[in-house]
């Protein structure tokens, strides 16, 4: 489960104070879908970072899974990302220089975590792109990429995907197949936050939230 | 950490270098360019002072140990000392470590007269005994027993030839060299092996002064003759030193002057391929501003990422010291002669530097991109991510 409870997140840009999330209470429990809609610069992306771990707010705590998330250490927040948490961004965040394989298998640097290429391939095969594993990102296409990224954020078993706006890139079958495997992932007991503009992931949520400039409009 | 780790933090390190090759070849340009210019200066510069040693060392021995009652005018005058000393102190003076010298030689001389003319018996130890048992290349020459060496004046107003047999004190002594002129007393000089002379004067065991070379290495107080009659007063007050300082002086001179020029340049050297250094692994970090923010989502702690960067520089460190150390001495070697006039000496490879480049390289390497790293490392990864 995941507890946010009156995070606040603001920061200096420029000469102004810019608050991105503005005191922010939100519930979401294991297993759930949740999609996080609003418009640009609504603090959409920046609850998802706080909620991975990688941006301290300013005020307020995160629980997850019984854990107060800001009170680990820089390293233990590391550790927690690396098992609990997969991330899928819009933009892949793939390393151009490795091939699919071992953009995968970069985990394994991470301490006690050891995936096999027989893992990738299995997982791989099951989202179409076993015979793509040996490309580099330049060589593949947009959907290839995500898919490739979807791996890398499933296959060390976590609990929570953090997905920014992961189909903002894709033509609308790619777009659904995406979703298909978020939702299959959630369906297996996993729990899924994702970023969104658009209204095709709708229909796989289970709970909607609005925010507007930084707070919650309304939760669906 | 297990070795597929291992291996594939390594595979990750290559393939990043050849990624940005351009950024690794001008980290490496400038990791050979340090190693380059201090291997390069280390060995002309030891080229030069070993000519320069060898220069003096041809001009003949720079310090004379005689009996300490000599009387300096006659000394001069003649030569050499009519006293005499026990050879022992020979052995006494190895004893001693605080000022290096070499080629300690015993000699004996006696004036005669011989054939109505005067002329110098010198005889000379068979072997130079050098301090602490080191071996060095001999100065001077060895004459056996029943053998002279005949000055250049003797064999040309004697018309002595080599092969040819003369008479000292009713004992027959073979010619087995004639010396070429060198236009000093020596050319009236006969040479005897030490004690076959001693035997002849019936002066068994006595020496009337012992040649060294003293490599003039600066001394605690910066005056290596001070601190030799010091300790020679202590370890054989029977004798004193007398030292030839045109030579010795123009020998220090040159080995102050090389070292103070290395001691200006390096620090110079240093700091400017740091800073090059350092800036090449600042455009690298920059670079990859989006790949440390991947990896912090991903799981990555600040050591690890840190320890990819660290990696890189090694590689760029022992890389960059092998061929510094080959493109230095390929450099000292072809061009060092031709700028430095280094004639007598070949420029040889000073194969610890090898060594100490490749400790020591890697190290630098890390010292000077350590600055971007830490900068990099403390970015707001979240916000890495978005720029992109």
């Amino acid at each position: 489960m995941i507890s946010i409870q009156k995070i606040t997140k603001s920061y200096t840009a420029g000469q102004n104070q810019v608050t991105a999330l503005d005191s922010i209470d939100l519930t979401i429990a294991i297993s759930e879908f949740v999609l996080v809609k609003g418009e640009s610069g609504s603090g959409k992306s920046t609850l998802l970072f706080v909620l991975g771990g990688m941006l301290k707010p300013s005020s307020g705590g995160i629980v997850v899974n019984k854990r107060d998330l800001f009170s680990l250490s820089e390293k233990e927040r590391a550790i927690y990302r690396a098992k609990e948490i997969g991330f899928v961004f819009q933009s892949y965040h793939l390393l151009p220089y490795l091939n699919a394989m071992d953009n995968i298998l970069l985990l394994n640097k991470l301490d006690n975590i050891a995936i096999s290429k027989e893992e990738v391939i299995l997982i791989a095969e099951e989202l179409g792109i076993k015979d793509r594993l040996y490309h580099k990102p330049s060589e593949l296409s947009a959907g290839e990429k995500q898919r490739v990224a979807l791996v890398r954020a499933m296959i060390t078993k976590p609990s929570i995907i953090l997905a920014d706006e992961p189909t903002g890139n894709l033509d609308e079958k790619n777009t659904v197949e995406v979703l298909h495997y978020l939702k299959k992932f959630q369906d297996n007991g996993g729990t899924v936050v994702m970023v969104t503009h658009g209204n095709l992931a709708d229909s796989y949520a289970t709970r909607t939230v609005n925010l507007h400039k930084g707070k919650i409009k309304n939760k669906s | 950490m297990s070795g597929a780790t291992s291996k594939l933090k390594i595979m990750l390190v290559f393939k990043e270098i050849i990624h940005r090759k351009f950024n690794f070849l001008m980290g490496l340009l400038a990791m050979i360019t340090i190693v380059a210019l201090v291997v390069a200066f280390y060995t002309i510069t030891k080229a030069t002072q070993d000519e320069t040693r060898l220069l003096t060392r041809n001009m003949g021995f720079n310090v004379r140990i005689i009996p300490v009652a000599s009387d300096m005018n006659q000394f001069w005058l003649q030569g050499y000392s009519d006293l005499t000393m026990s050879e022992k102190v020979v052995d006494k003076m190895i004893e001693q470590k605080s000022v290096n010298y070499s080629h300690l030689t015993a000699t004996l001389h006696k004036r005669i007269h011989w054939r109505d003319k005067e002329i110098i018996l010198s005889g000379i130890s068979k072997e130079e005994r050098e301090p602490m048992g080191s071996n060095k290349s001999k100065m001077i020459f060895a004459i056996p027993p029943g053998k002279v060496y005949l000055g250049y004046e003797l064999a040309q107003q004697f018309n002595l030839a080599e092969g040819e047999t003369i008479t000292f004190f009713d004992k027959e002594f073979e010619v087995i060299k004639t010396l070429s002129e060198v236009g000093s007393e020596d050319d009236i000089r006969v040479y005897f092996d030490l004690a076959t002379l001693q035997d002849l004067t019936n002066m068994k065991g006595r020496v009337n002064e012992v040649m060294a070379l003293n490599c003039m290495c600066s001394t605690k107080n910066g005056d290596p003759l001070t601190e030799l009659r010091k300790e020679l007063a202590k370890i054989a007050p029977e004798a004193k030193v007398i030292m030839n300082s045109t030579i010795a002086d123009a020998r220090e001179n040159q080995r102050k002057m090389t070292d103070k020029y290395f001691a200006l340049l390096f620090p110079i050297i240093l700091i400017i391929c740091a800073i090059w250094l350092g800036s090449v692994a600042m455009g690298n970090v920059k670079d990859r501003t989006h790949e440390i923010g991947i990896m912090r989502a991903l799981g990555f702690s600040a050591w690890k990422i840190s320890s990819l960067f660290l990696q890189r520089a090694i590689v760029i460190g022992v890389v960059g010291s092998v061929l510094g150390f080959a493109l230095g001495t390929l450099v000292s070697m072809n061009l060092g002669p031709k700028i430095f006039n280094v004639t007598m000496v070949a420029v040889d490879p000073v194969f610890n530097l090898l060594y100490l480049a490749v400790l020591l390289g890697p190290l630098f390497a890390v010292l000077a991109s350590m600055l971007p790293i830490v900068w990099a490392v403390n970015q707001d990864s979240a916000k890495l991510l978005n720029e992109h």
